[in-house]
């Protein structure tokens, strides 16, 4: 049984290796981290620093080289069995011919033997409505700008309601003015639910805003340099971004990410 | 008070002048080309046997019904089976080769072999094979229907976004699950543009089928009307088969709309 301090996501010594036509990358160098139950952290770090292998590791969608991931004691890969995941892709990955509504409820449809099937209709509805895509719930991705698809996408991460999130920049593709909206909606709803989320980003602000811990990866091979505790107040709306303790703290990151950039 | 100006959008006095063009359009090249057929005969004096009037040929084909009814049904059912066949070993083929690179790479090979044979050439050994049956033609619009299926069919189960590949995997779903859920309808758009194609093709296969050796179909009747100069009958026999080909394009674009709504060859404009 999972114990009271059990961490939600645990890395311990992990290493992970890339083989593409005969050259050997190190992505992954030793990397140990402990993500507590409902804990939201990001992911930050240059191109190339295996950030986005941390989070493929824990979604078991790669498998570990040495060392070991574990969610609430359980391999990652058993954790997928069983839908333990939430998952928001860099692009929005709609299948272009359901839905909205449809592609909401896809992820709860697939998999049915590990008994996951997200939340009920009404409810994923509801969810649609919240976020401002109810005269939308009819439409097809094509239909819809960038900024919704993203919105639908992550919906449909929240419709199935897994313990863990796991993000990919999922911002990235959108322009300024959209990103800003979408981070305190994610927070939002994410605030809602309890899960644990892994955000992976390029941008410090976003990082900062939405997190209780910002991990700084260095590169060549991918490791944690530093770890950015944030103790801004939660709820958090767009305004703590005007605040001097906000300031700070993206200072810290960007200082610890030249840090990392200098040591090149 | 009067409304300002702004409010309503500035009047477009074409609209409907250009929507009833959009509308007759497809029609005006056929009338066009049907027209010039009948001017130039008409005027050129060019002897029938060499070129009929269209409208003698139209005439011929309306006062037969019955023969060009049995004829077309038999050629038309010949190209049917032709084609359905092709298309289900087609996805049998392509879905074995989508999951196995190495299955792919032995298969290619004997695709190739297909593709280069003149599969006319064929028909002969066919015929050995089943005699007067309807299969050697069966076979034939198969075969000529078979590669534009496979290959598109390929290309659709294979070229799946990467991403939402992974996002199906977040959540462990099944190889079925991927297959049915993503990749067979990712693949609709590429197997409708085949079957485009490859309604002409079993076509062809079937009448090709029918010059061999064959008592009935258009193929046959086309073959006799020539050798007994039967001029009426052979381009009685071409206007048939070309009205059937258009008329099952017509069937299949019908069934596009209604199942690709979501793609953008469907969207207005």
């Amino acid at each position: 049984m999972v114990a009271i301090n059990e961490p939600a996501i645990c890395f311990d010594s992990v290493s992970k290796w890339f083989r593409r036509k005969g050259q050997i990358t190190h992505a992954l160098a030793d990397v140990s981290l402990d993500i507590a139950p409902g804990e939201f952290v990001s992911l930050i770090g240059p191109s190339g620093c295996g950030k986005s292998t941390m989070l493929r590791l824990v979604g078991g969608l790669i498998p570990v080289d040495r060392g070991e991931v574990r969610i609430n004691g359980e391999s990652a890969g058993e954790a997928r069995r069983r839908k333990h995941y939430s998952f928001v892709p860099q692009h929005p990955a709609l299948l272009p011919w359901r839905t909205v509504k449809e592609n909401v409820a896809l992820l709860g449809q697939l998999n049915k033997r590990a008994g996951a099937a997200g939340i009920a209709a009404d409810a994923q509805l509801a969810l649609l409505h919240d976020i401002g895509l109810g005269p939308f719930v009819d439409s097809f991705p094509s239909e819809l700008s960038g900024g919704m698809q993203q919105r639908v996408s992550i919906a449909r991460a929240f419709a199935l309601g897994a313990p863990v999130m796991l993000l990919d920049e999922p911002f990235s593709a959108l322009d300024e003015i959209t990103r800003a909206d979408m981070k305190y909606l994610l927070l939002d709803l994410w605030s809602r639910t309890g899960s644990t989320a892994v955000f992976v980003t390029h941008s410090i602000p976003e990082a900062v805003a939405l997190s209780d811990r910002v991990v700084v990866l260095g590169n060549r091979p991918g490791h944690i340099r530093t770890i950015v505790d944030v103790d801004l107040e939660r709820p958090r709306q767009e305004d703590i971004e005007d605040s001097e303790q906000f300031h700070a703290l993206v200072s810290d990151v960007r200082s610890a990410l030249k840090a990392g950039f200098d040591s090149v | 008070m009067t409304a300002p100006e702004f409010s309503t959008p500035p009047p477009e006095p074409s609209r409907r002048l250009r929507s009833f063009l959009m509308a007759i359009a497809p029609f005006t090249g056929i009338t066009i080309f049907f027209l010039s057929w009948e001017l130039y005969v008409r005027i050129s004096g060019v002897r029938p046997l060499t070129l009929p009037l269209p409208s003698d040929v139209l005439r011929h084909v309306i006062e037969n019904p019955e023969f060009y009814w049995r004829n077309g049904l038999v050629t038309f059912q010949e190209a049917f089976w032709g084609f359905w066949l092709a298309f289900i070993a087609a996805m049998v083929v392509a879905t074995v080769m989508a999951h196995s690179r190495f299955m792919e790479r032995a298969t290619m090979p004997v695709i190739v072999l297909i593709q280069s044979t003149p599969i006319a050439v064929l028909v002969p050994v066919f015929l050995l094979w089943f005699g007067f049956s309807p299969w050697p033609k069966i076979l034939t619009a198969a075969l000529f229907a078979w590669i534009p299926f496979v290959a598109n069919a390929l290309t659709g189960l294979r070229s799946i976004d990467a991403e939402t590949h992974e996002l199906l995997r977040s959540v462990n779903a099944s190889r079925w699950e991927v297959y049915w859920r993503l990749r067979i309808p990712h693949s609709l758009p590429y197997l409708f543009s085949a079957a485009r194609i490859c309604i002409g093709l079993a076509l062809v296969g079937a009448v090709v089928g029918e010059f061999f050796n064959s008592q009935e179909g258009l193929g046959n009747a086309a073959r006799v009307a020539q050798s007994r100069l039967l001029v009426d009958q052979l381009w009685g026999s071409v206007f048939v088969l070309a009205f059937i080909g258009v008329a099952s394009v017509i069937v299949l674009t019908a069934a596009e709309r209604r199942l690709l709504r979501w793609h953008s060859s469907q969207s207005v404009i």
